[in-house]
């Protein structure tokens, strides 16, 4: 993928998930379950709480952050530092994140790794449906 | 390159490329030495069939970028749920595409 094709999708996810993040801070009556597939087969999915852990996140309560969801931390974390990098890059003119972009996703596509990121991914997703969310 | 080779290898994989890349990939096919058409029968091409499929049933759980090598974009979409489900659907019409697209770059080392 280009560059700036990364970075404008990037940006633009980044958009997307900052007025979503500012939308449920500043309604938090307005509980609307954005995964299709809970509502279409009754189970949680791998990213269910994200938005609750988020914004557990943004509160200061860390512990309770993970565990309602570890992967809202991630995300939360992801939100905060990448407009950071896109900035820098652009400013500097440097390629810093889109070189890091493909060594991490060269290093995620390795066998072993992969493995243990799936095992990891299905591991939390059972802890999910446990929990009930 | 036998034009009887080209035109084998073409007709098997004419449905994994894009339609205005089949003249680009004829050509280049030509002129390329016999050596390295073994290398490009070890390519692994993803049909665009099979990932569509993919898409439409798991495509919630970003597998179907995973399918097709996209392995940052397959975590993005499994770590937002197919972007409230939105990203999913746009899949389901240009993933097929994305195969295509991947499927050349692959091509391309050898072309």
């Amino acid at each position: 993928m280009k560059k700036d094709r990364l970075y404008l999708l990037l940006s633009l996810g980044l958009l997307g998930g900052y007025a979503y993040i500012a939308y449920s801070f500043c309604n938090p009556e307005a509980h609307v379950t954005a995964c299709f597939f809970k509502s279409v087969t009754g189970i949680p999915c791998p990213a269910c709480g994200n938005t609750r852990s988020v914004l557990a996140f943004l509160r200061g309560d860390l512990y309770p952050a993970l565990l309602i969801n570890p992967l809202g931390v991630v995300m939360a974390m992801l939100m905060a530092l990448l407009p950071v990098w896109i900035v820098y890059d652009t400013v500097a003119k440097k390629e810093t994140l889109y070189y890091f972009y493909h060594k991490a996703e060269k290093t995620i596509a390795l066998k072993p790794v992969a493995i243990i990121f799936a095992l990891l991914i299905v591991i939390n997703w059972i802890w999910i449906i446990k929990k009930g969310l | 390159m036998d034009t009887q080779k080209v035109d084998m290898f073409l007709m098997a994989n004419a449905k994994n490329f894009k339609p205005q890349h089949i003249t680009y990939i004829r050509e280049r096919l030509h002129q390329m030495d016999d050596s390295k058409w073994n290398m490009i029968h070890t390519l692994d091409f993803k049909e665009p069939s099979t990932t569509l499929l993919i898409s439409i049933f798991a495509g919630g759980l970003g597998i179907d970028r995973f399918y097709i090598g996209d392995t940052g974009l397959g975590i993005a979409k499994l770590l937002t749920c197919g972007g409230a489900y939105i990203w999913a659907i746009v899949d389901w019409f240009i993933i097929s595409d994305a195969a295509r697209e991947k499927n050349m770059e692959k091509l391309q080392q050898f072309l």
